[in-house]
């Protein structure tokens, strides 16, 4: 069996499964966010009225918000707050990070287990060698908080292998956009899809994390890296008990396998209206924007900010853009101030604004008017998401948004500095 | 579960943010329901009637597992809805709270908006009353419809719990 089947064979107490079977699987980790959360928890107490079997399972993250901006979002919160303290369960409150950066970051997420969110995002963390899949709010306050379990179809597999050597100044975020565009969105409904190839296989954990991450938009169940070295090296850094299930395919080839070549790729960019409508950045260059972020799942991370602050060195940010950073979590703001980014990119005119998930949604940042125009390493540009349908948002690599920052117009990193092919960035 | 109605046609990738605004999700559903897809045809929440039935492309209901789209779809009164193929999740919602879908390969290219169309979901088949052209497909996983029959998952838990506290449904 591959990795996914072997997961869903232990946790539905099976010697084998096969796909198309329907499997009814004990779950490890139920994580939700302060929206997702909300309404799952509204639909627990109206609709199932039983006790959480497992809360030391059931994880909840604020993190649209990283502080209320109106009374009726203060009363989500505090009603989400009394919610969790009641049940018992992990809460991570305002200022915490993004909630799959903070999953990882505080240990509770381990290879080899079931993981379930109502975030889109949620099969992120097959980056781990978990088998993570976005569920709805029904099955969450159906089964998972009252059973711990959750019905599964076991899904057919198709590995993705990527090879080549990309053109300097792209990161893994241009190739993991472009694959979204290559293969079309949508066009990977109810896969499991497993992320290999020399290029995935050399990337640091943290680059490869933007790999399952797009597994969403490619329309798949879940996406994962197959376990290795980095997987354990990184897993044992990891606060918590040390795990003992680190899976592994022990045969059942992917039944398909789909073969891209990067070689010489350069940077992408993922234009309005949809995430699969990807371009090489020259398409798009001059489009003002008055927005440029790092935030969201996809982006904030130290990486991330590293790219910017190499883009920023002796630049200032253009008057006729705000340029907002959103640390993906406590931890990387710790590491970027450590690192000596913090007062650089502050002092170029960028703003630092609390470990959250940025303007995601437009929660509590990140509204745009009509006309409006913004470039982020967000993971969506739908209209309407932020602000007014009639706004664009443009989703790029940290480079990409921070050049674009600084002239004022969708930018090719590589016309700004050469120096952006550094550690962690490749 | 057969539905005849007006087909309200609809494209590809239509993400669940176009059904549901953001800034619509913690509003009473009397009030999200009035907003549902107006982006993309401000007829629709005004105009729909009970058992209608949207037909979409690829890839319908694209992205966000919230299941509030699929509860604000079902609150319209619409009978069912049809695509090509639907986004994971959506899918998985539509059953769980007790929206009939059906998936047809195609689908789009066989209706026009404003059609009278006929649907058994239990059974596969799709008519275009207007037209005269039919399709019939495999229906959905015997489990899902049950779960449809029961009026979604937490009333089949309830009614059923050994189902979540035994170890399989259905091998295949």
């Amino acid at each position: 069996m591959n990795l996914v089947e072997k997961i869903l064979a232990r946790a539905g107490g099976r010697a084998s499964v096969e796909p198309g079977d329907i499997v009814v699987a004990d779950v490890d980790r139920l994580i939700m966010h302060d929206l997702s959360g909300y309404l799952t928890a509204k639909v627990f107490e109206d609709e199932v009225k039983l006790p959480i079997r497992h809360p030391e399972r059931v994880v909840m993250v604020f993190d649209h918000h990283f502080a209320p901006a109106t009374e009726r979002q203060a009363a989500v919160l505090k009603s989400n707050r009394e919610w969790a303290r009641r049940h018992g369960i992990h809460l991570f409150d305002c200022g915490s990070g993004n909630i799959h950066n903070v999953a990882v970051r505080r240990g509770l997420i381990r290879p080899g287990m079931i993981v379930v969110g109502s975030d889109s995002h949620t099969p992120v963390h097959g980056v781990l060698g978990a088998l993570a899949v976005a569920l709805g709010n029904d099955s969450h306050a159906g089964t998972v908080l009252p059973y711990g379990k959750a019905w599964f179809k076991v899904p057919h597999t198709v590995r993705i292998e990527l090879d080549g050597v990309v053109a300097p100044g792209t990161s893994p975020r241009d190739v993991a956009l472009w694959l979204v565009g290559q293969m079309g969105e949508g066009s990977m409904i109810y896969a499991a899809l497993e992320f290999a190839g020399p290029y995935v296989k050399a990337l640091p954990f943290w680059d490869r994390w933007l790999f399952p991450l797009a597994t969403v938009d490619l329309g798949a169940k879940c996406g994962y890296v197959e376990p290795d070295e980095v997987t354990e090296a990184f897993a044992a850094g990891l606060p918590g008990a040390p795990y003992d299930r680190m899976e592994r395919s022990d045969g059942g080839e992917a039944a398909t396998v789909r073969r891209y070549d990067v070689g010489g790729l350069g940077p992408q960019v993922a234009c309005p209206p949809t995430v699969g409508n990807v371009k090489p950045v020259e398409a798009v260059a001059g489009i003002p924007v008055q927005w440029a972020e790092l935030g969201g799942h996809g982006g904030g991370r130290l990486e991330d900010i590293r790219l910017a602050a190499a883009v920023l060195r002796d630049r200032k940010v253009h008057p006729d853009v705000r340029f907002n950073i959103v640390p993906a979590s406590r931890e990387v703001f710790a590491e970027a101030e450590r690192s000596g980014l913090v007062l650089p990119l502050h002092e170029a005119g960028a703003t630092w604004f609390p470990p959250s998930t940025g303007s995601n949604q437009a929660a509590n940042m990140g509204a745009m008017a009509a006309g409006e125009a913004m470039i982020s390493t967000h993971a969506r540009n739908f209209p309407g998401r932020n602000g007014s349908s009639e706004a664009q948002m443009y989703l790029a690599s940290a480079a990409s948004v921070a050049a674009s920052a600084v002239t004022g117009h969708i930018t090719d990193p590589r016309e700004i500095t050469a120096d952006l092919d550094r550690p962690g960035s490749r | 579960m057969r539905f005849e109605g007006r087909c309200w046609k609809f494209g590809d990738n239509i993400p669940t943010d176009r059904l549901v605004k953001s800034r619509y999700v913690f509003e009473p559903m009397e009030e999200i329901v009035k907003h549902v897809l107006e982006d993309l045809n401000p007829a629709f929440p005004v105009e729909v009637r009970p058992g209608d039935v949207v037909v979409a492309g690829r890839h319908f209901g694209q992205s966000s597992g919230r299941a509030i789209a699929t509860k604000a779809l079902r609150a319209t009164g619409i009978g069912c809805v049809v695509a090509g193929t639907f986004a994971r999740t959506f899918y998985r919602n539509c059953f769980e709270i007790g929206l009939p879908a059906l998936e047809i390969e195609g689908i789009a290219d066989l209706v026009s908006d404003g059609d009278q169309v006929g649907v058994d979901v239990a059974r596969g088949t799709f008519t275009n009353l207007t037209t005269g052209v039919t399709r019939t497909v495999p229906p959905a996983d015997p489990f899902l419809l049950e779960m449809l029959q029961e009026g979604g998952l937490i009333k089949l838990a309830a009614r059923r719990p050994e189902l979540f506290g035994s170890e399989a449904v259905r091998s295949s």
